[in-house]
């Protein structure tokens, strides 16, 4: 059984690093970033999200091998943020976005779940009559 | 205006259904890509407990042991607060495992009448010394509450094993996914022109909408104008759950999971070496006060007057994600 145990897509290898960055020399103001045990979720996320700044000239990234539990994103910017601050900006904007989302969620779970149980009750007493 | 949409702008969630198996809801402007890893997040990677090792003291059932503790392995067990009640077997102290990272059940059945006798999920019973008294109790949810059938025995076999549940994540195997399905559409109408139907006759009659999801976004107009800008805003969600957790609580715990994992991203841009929390020092003010209007670079105001969330008051830029636990490598 040579199978590569699953936790492998997940658990940061002993001298893994989550980010590496490296600097694209042929091209300003880019970077390619290597994440690593990490797939389509935040691949997908950052570097669509990305997108919606100014400063961001290009943004896109791609998982090099199936088997491998990592993808590349390249970032350009127009020079007035790196690209290292660009993705840092941006992760903290989707968290923000998550909280705000968290939140209004709450509120409104509770406010459906004490309307369905208002209902309940109202049914049970018109059976009850 | 929107009728579905009053907040002007912000972030919003409107219910469709709640209840204890489903959470039918929207989100309003909000983007895909960040709906989608939501999505994502809640299918693979939300922490739940299922039986990961079994001892087979006896099986003379007709089914192999490896067969039955596969079984036992998809059997939904309660997986209340398991985020933080129990650490990942992996990162335990213990060698193997221990009250800290498992919840150990036993099944011990022996068919002594004539005829067939079903063993159930009921006859799982749960050791004490759990962390809560519901965790790993297995889900039963039909009135005559018996459960899912594991084996059948006749007349003079038996089994007896013992099962370990452990922590752990779909990502890992499936039998952790705290969701049976979850349902996700935007733009139900296609207004955005994002599919292009095959269709044998005509793609209205063959492709059937849910007429909920697309009377609330708007039916279109015959002849209106295309918007070539126009991105989707709007993302119907329908979130069962298998039964060990709330469907609010995969939801939260998603979105948890997904903070998490960009707050990992965040630490480790920013020169992560250091991962003492009080290693942000410059930051530190912000983490406890600021509220959350001010998203501006540098300051995690996000985090700021909600220490609820993160367990605590301890940040997600912290060395132990969630306050208690030791460092967990993920
Ligand atoms: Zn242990």
């Amino acid at each position: 059984m040579n199978a590569p145990d699953r936790f492998e897509l997940f658990l940061l290898g002993d001298d893994e690093k989550k980010v590496e960055e490296k600097d694209e020399t042929r091209v300003p103001n880019t970077a390619v970033f290597t994440f690593n045990k990490e797939d389509h979720t935040l691949g997908n996320l950052i570097s669509q999200r990305l997108h919606s700044y100014e400063y961001i000239t290009f943004s896109a990234y791609k998982i090099p091998h199936p088997l491998f539990a990592k993808f590349e994103l390249r970032v350009t910017t127009d020079g007035s943020i790196t690209p290292r601050d660009a993705v840092k900006k941006c992760c903290e904007d989707v968290v923000a976005d998550l909280e705000v989302l968290s939140r209004s969620f709450t509120t409104e779970w509770l406010g459906k779940r004490i309307i369905n149980e208002g209902e309940q009750d109202r049914l049970n007493r018109e059976r009850d009559l | 205006m929107d009728p579905y949409d009053v907040e002007g702008g912000a972030i919003n969630v409107r219910f469709l259904q709640a209840d204890s198996t489903r959470a039918n809801f929207l989100i309003q402007n909000f983007d895909l890509a960040t709906a989608n890893a939501l999505r994502r997040v809640m299918l693979a990677e939300i922490p739940t407990l299922a039986i990961d090792v079994v001892e087979v003291f006896d099986n003379t059932s007709v089914l192999a042991d490896e067969f039955i503790c596969h079984r036992l392995g998809l059997i939904p067990l309660n997986a209340k607060n398991v985020d933080e009640a129990l650490l990942y077997s992996r990162d335990c102290e213990c060698d193997g495992y221990c009250e800290n990272c498992s919840v150990t059940l036993t099944l011990n059945a022996r068919c002594t009448s004539d005829g067939v006798m079903k063993v159930y999920a009921r006859d799982l019973v749960v050791s004490g010394g759990r962390p809560n008294d519901e965790i790993g109790t297995p889900v039963i949810k039909d009135p005559e509450g018996l459960g899912s059938v594991i084996v059948k025995l006749n007349k003079g076999q038996s089994v007896h094993m013992k099962c370990i549940a452990k922590k752990g994540i779909a990502k890992e195997h499936a039998k952790w996914a705290p969701s049976a399905a979850i349902g996700f559409e935007y733009d139900p109408n296609n207004k955005l022109r994002h599919l292009d139907y095959w269709y044998e006759e005509d793609p209205k009659k063959e492709w059937p909408v849910d007429e909920t999801n697309a009377n609330i976004d708007g039916v279109p107009q015959e002849g209106e104008a295309f918007d070539y800008d126009a991105a989707p805003t709007r993302f119907f969600f329908d979130v069962e759950t298998v039964g060990g957790m709330e469907p609010d609580t995969i939801v939260q715990q998603g979105i948890r999971v997904l903070q998490q994992k960009l707050a990992n991203v965040i630490q480790e841009l920013q020169g992560g070496e250091d991962i003492d929390m009080g290693g942000f020092g410059g930051q530190s003010p912000q983490m406890n006060g600021g509220g959350y209007g001010d998203p501006t670079a540098g300051s995690f105001s996000a985090y700021g007057g909600n220490a609820s969330v993160w367990g605590g008051g301890a940040t997600p830029y912290g060395a132990t994600p969630y306050g208690q636990q030791p460092p967990s490598n993920w």
